[in-house]
């Protein structure tokens, strides 16, 4: 019998995750949760229910009762939002085991039990004070990254440029006369570099920011569109090694989104062989709060797309 | 003030004694703590110097105050070695501003690949520690 029905182990107290297929091998899935809409300390115990005792235990690490929160929200958020997507039938979030790759990003790991195919999903999440984000995908690598848009530096932001970035990013943030836009433009740079490191998934020092470009660029190729699709078209982002010259930067299309008004979010995710090289992201977007509420936000102001070819 | 000025004297003494006469011994700093009882060194605890070569304590505080700083934590809230970054609330682009402020106090630059294995703020006064020997040999 198959242990992993949830209907045997999970508790009545569970209301049931509204299940999903999953992503196809174009499309990219985010949901966010925002932890000052979560004060329900009966929901917050549920939550720490589907942590495993090590994830609890760093949960209790953390200092103060609003770090602790926003770590068992981040697992939480995690080991929900993978037991959605269905393959056979419903997955325990709090029987998700996850493990590190080599380098430290963590995964699934999927248990190698008889008439089980364990779904090609990837994830990465991302937190802030005010919110905590997965993205999904599907057979491709994904890194996400979110600061919030107000995220002041305490350096100077050209001397940490001038630090970490490429020469290329000093020169166009050098170029910003407004500081305040110099600040914005800063931080929605750093997110999309975070992004592309946090997909290749080879840490940090396998790609210091100073070997990469990130950089926007007006689409040369133009596709019509009919009025009813709804395919963002701001620029195009291109990441370039500066390393490399065979470029396997081209092989990643990112996303650079401002989400719930308050985040500037990057998604990095990796082309699908099988999508082509221009097609679109597609992407659907949900601020959720598990067990409780899902709402799907993609097309509404809660998403803005900043740069990218997106479809909603 | 003449006293702390004093104090580095006498700490960069140490060092330099330890670099003629302690070559072999270095292998076997993976002291977490620092045995030294106050701020000061004495003459009569050079013994135990000899066998626990991690961060000063005065390295340590400076990192401390850097945190401390970039995390907007309240003064009263205690920040030790053994304290993670990420349990103290730092985020990604918080530990690269930490390590920035440090490269600028000690005038040493931090390698990114050394950056990342930074954990507590024990390793990150460690690590400066190194670096600064490097630099002045």
């Amino acid at each position: 019998m198959n242990i992993r029905c949830f209907q045997r182990n999970f508790s009545a107290a569970f209301p049931p995750l509204v299940p999903l297929q999953l992503p196809s091998p174009m499309e990219t899935h985010l949901w966010y949760i925002l932890p000052d809409e979560v004060k329900n300390s009966a929901l917050l115990n549920q939550y720490s229910e589907l942590l495993s005792p090590c994830e609890r235990e760093s949960v209790s690490r953390m200092r103060g009762d609003q770090l602790k929160k926003r770590a068992l929200l981040a697992r939480a958020l995690v080991r929900t939002t993978i037991a959605r997507y269905q393959t056979n039938c419903q997955m325990n979030p709090r029987s998700l085991r996850f493990r590190k790759n080599l380098y430290g990003k963590p995964e699934v790991e999927w248990r190698n039990e008889d008439n089980f195919n364990p779904p090609p999903l990837h994830f990465n999440i991302s937190h802030t004070s005010a919110m905590i984000a997965c993205g999904v995908t599907v057979n491709v690598p994904i890194g996400i990254d979110i600061e919030e848009n107000q995220r002041r530096t305490k350096n100077n932001i050209i001397a940490f440029a001038q630090r970490y970035f490429s020469p290329y990013e000093v020169k166009v943030l050098t170029a910003i006369s407004d500081p305040e836009v110099q600040r914005q433009e800063f931080i929605k740079l750093w997110t999309l570099k975070e992004a592309y490191v946090k997909a290749l998934g080879k840490g940090f020092s396998a790609v210091p920011f100073k070997t990469f470009t990130i950089r926007f660029r007006d689409t040369t190729m133009r596709k019509f569109h009919p009025p009813e699709s709804s395919v963002s078209e701001e620029s195009d982002i291109v990441v370039e090694s500066s390393e490399d010259p065979t470029d396997p930067a081209k092989n990643w299309r990112c996303a650079l989104l401002e989400v719930a008004g308050s985040h500037y979010g990057a998604i990095c995710v990796e082309k699908d062989r099988i999508a082509g090289e221009n097609a679109p992201m597609k992407l659907t977007v949900w601020k959720t709060v598990p067990f409780v509420e899902d709402v799907c936000v993609s097309g509404t102001d809660a998403v803005l797309v900043l740069g990218g070819i997106i479809e909603q | 003030m003449a006293s702390s000025t004093a104090l580095s004297f006498k700490f960069s003494t140490i060092s330099t004694y330890f670099k003629q006469n302690q070559a072999p011994l270095r292998g076997i700093c993976n002291v977490n703590s620092v045995s030294l009882p106050s701020r000061g060194i004495r003459p009569g605890s050079l013994r135990r110097l000899r066998v626990s070569c991690a961060a000063k304590p005065e390295t340590l505080d400076k990192v401390c105050g850097i945190v401390r700083k970039q995390l907007a934590l309240p003064a009263d809230s205690s920040i030790t070695g053994e304290s993670k970054f990420t349990a103290l609330g730092a985020d990604s682009l918080d530990t690269v501003e930490i390590v920035m402020g440090l490269e600028e106090e000690f005038g040493i630059s931090v390698e990114e690949e050394n950056a990342q294995n930074i954990v507590t703020v024990q390793d990150a006064a460690d690590l400066i520690e190194k670096l600064v020997e490097q630099k002045a040999a």
